[in-house]
């Protein structure tokens, strides 16, 4: 098993005297397979989102309640250093992390660190997977914004890890380099049998390149499961506080004008476009 | 980690003192500051600190806040006193104390101080008291277990005048660093940087932009909380890549405290120039006479109190002129 997290609970900070305690995170159960997964964390601003993924790589503690991973239980003792190379988190705005020389040197920094065999090459092979082998000479501080992300993933990404978490990775990005982004993602979980967790906000990132959502309201877990089945839900909004993707939200006005029976939850432009034609062929 | 990070030693409170005006504060303390440097004797000193008792006192600030402010001068207080005991010979002996170093009192010693160090982990408070307790406790084993297996005998004669000596070093250095903690205990950095800044604006007159320096601490002070944040981030960024500042070799640390420096240096670099942009757009000038949004006024309690320093100053000055001891 990959990330288990059984009844953790979460606070920045246990004050001494019996004060109440602002827990961050409460009760968290979850299960998270180390291949293969596809999964969007989304959930409003403060609903602990940062923190949950902070606890996958063990650079927060839970307050209590057990966490595993892979299959190891997290104490005050556990190596942390195995941890954070199996499960690698990339977080919002990596740039900043950038400081080596050149590229290549940053995006080795993490393997040595690690000490992974041959990082440079590990780094050149990564640099490929991206799309950035020819900024691999080049100073980090000469680069664009979305170079300089791409460069900051690499850096995780070159360490190998099982796991790659991704804190709100599409923010700030042209869409094209969103869109490169996220195909490099579905490739990385499709030909080395990733598990790929990002947290956003982006509710069309998350009908078109997801699988599993998992729902964090006030530090709870509202909802864990299949994308199709949140989306299908009618209080989405009143009780998830979440958006529909825009392809839905047109199809249920459509619905709601015409009253045709329509299969609202179409997630791409071109299935969108094939329901109006099928519903309006037949029913009108 | 405890995220509400406040700079400074400001202690909030309500009392006459934190509601004097800083330039008031700023002021007298340093006219209390001069005066304690006019005091050579004992009972003088004694009563200047018992002076500066009451003012704690009426502060409403508890004591352990200033016996905090003390931990880093205790070191100097105590070689103050043991070298004044050792080297300052005066002319009326007190007593002469007997110590023999033996092999036996020197294991234990050792072995006492071997456990000062392997203890600090678990008994974490009151380190100076315990450094104190065994600093006696090794003189005193000398002191009762004459033999056997003797390797030196020694004696230390106490003077009067060590002793005196020392007391009004150490009423003086307790008083000077209890006023001054006073002074940033009752005052928030942002107040005293204004009343810094109104004190010294006459500097203008010989070319000097207090009103820019003001500015510049200002920033700094809100700034610090900023990049304290920004720090941790970047720590935890680092981890993640694998970076453990408690391991590895000399050369692997360097850089590893490289991957934090070079990473903050930029983070202030991008936003003293986001801040400098904005404060333009905003119409900043350098050096331009600006109102300040929280006057600070002048009250009746603050004549009293300046007053009362400079007659406390002047009154000293007086006596020394004629030749008082004081």
């Amino acid at each position: 098993m990959g990330i288990n997290f059984s009844e953790v609970s979460f606070a920045y900070y246990v004050p001494r005297k019996k004060q109440k305690v602002r827990f961050v995170l409460k009760n968290i159960n979850l299960n998270i397979k180390e291949s293969g997964e596809m999964i969007a964390l989304v959930g409003h601003t403060g609903s602990g989102k940062s923190t949950l993924v902070q606890l996958m790589n063990a650079l927060l503690m839970p307050t209590s309640g057990e966490i595993k991973i892979m299959n190891e239980r997290l104490t005050r003792k556990t190596k942390l250093k195995p941890i954070r190379k199996k499960i690698g988190l990339v977080f919002q705005f990596p740039e900043y992390q950038i400081f080596e020389t050149t590229v290549l040197k940053d995006i080795a920094f993490g393997p040595v660190n690690f000490g992974v065999e041959n990082p440079e090459e590990k780094a050149r092979e990564t640099a490929k997977l991206m799309g950035i082998e020819e900024l691999l000479d080049r100073s980090p501080f000469t680069l664009s914004g979305g170079q300089l992300r791409k460069v900051a993933i690499s850096g995780i990404l070159a360490s190998n890890p099982d796991i790659l978490i991704l804190d709100e990775p599409t923010v700030g990005l042209d869409p094209s380099g969103k869109r490169d982004l996220l195909d490099i993602l579905v490739n990385l979980r499709r030909e080395r049998n990733k598990t790929i967790i990002i947290i956003t906000h982006d509710m069309e990132v998350v009908s078109r390149y997801f699988e599993r959502v998992i729902v964090l309201k006030d530090g709870e877990i509202i909802y864990d499961g299949e994308k199709d089945d949140l989306l299908k839900k009618e209080d989405l909004y009143e009780k998830y506080s979440l958006d529909y993707p825009e392809t839905i939200k047109l199809l249920r006005a459509i619905r709601k004008r015409f009253g045709v029976a329509i299969d609202v939850n179409q997630y791409t432009i071109e299935d969108a476009y094939q329901q109006i034609r099928k519903a309006f062929e037949t029913g009108l | 980690m405890n995220t509400n990070l406040v700079f400074g030693q400001y202690y909030d409170s309500d009392s006459w003192l934190h509601r004097l005006d800083p330039r008031t504060k700023i002021t007298a303390i340093f006219i209390i500051l001069a005066s304690l440097f006019l005091l050579r004797k004992v009972a003088s000193l004694a009563i200047a600190l018992a002076f500066v008792l009451v003012l704690i006192l009426s502060s409403k600030i508890p004591l352990a806040k200033f016996l905090a402010s003390l931990r880093a001068m205790s070191v100097i207080i105590f070689l103050t006193v043991f070298f004044q005991v050792l080297f300052n010979r005066g002319s009326t002996a007190i007593h002469t104390f007997d110590f023999t170093l033996t092999w036996l009192n020197l294991t234990f010693s050792i072995a006492l101080l071997v456990l000062y160090f392997l203890g600090g982990r678990v008994f974490r408070k009151y380190r100076f008291l315990q450094f104190l307790a065994l600093f006696f406790l090794v003189f005193f084993l000398q002191a009762i277990i004459p033999s056997p297996l003797v390797i030196t005998k020694y004696s230390i004669t106490v003077y009067k005048d060590s002793l005196t000596t020392s007391l009004v070093v150490v009423a003086r250095i307790l008083s000077l660093i209890f006023v001054s903690s006073l002074l940033t205990l009752t005052t928030k950095p942002a107040d005293l940087n204004r009343g810094l800044e109104l004190l010294l604006k006459p500097l203008k007159y010989i070319g000097i932009k207090v009103s820019v320096f003001s500015m510049m601490i200002s920033i700094t002070l809100r700034f610090i909380p900023t990049l304290f944040l920004e720090a941790q981030k970047i720590l935890k960024a680092q981890a993640s890549r694998g970076v453990d500042f408690k391991e590895g070799k000399l050369q692997q640390k360097v850089t590893q405290i490289v991957s934090l420096l070079l990473p903050m240096f930029i983070i202030s670099l991008r936003k003293a120039y986001d801040l400098a942009d904005t404060m333009e757009v905003r119409g900043y000038v350098p050096g331009a006479d600006r109102t300040s949004i929280n006057l600070l006024r002048f009250r009746f309690i603050d004549f009293v109190v300046l007053l009362a320093a400079l007659g406390i100053l002047s009154g000293l000055i007086a006596l020394n002129v004629m030749k008082y001891a004081i």
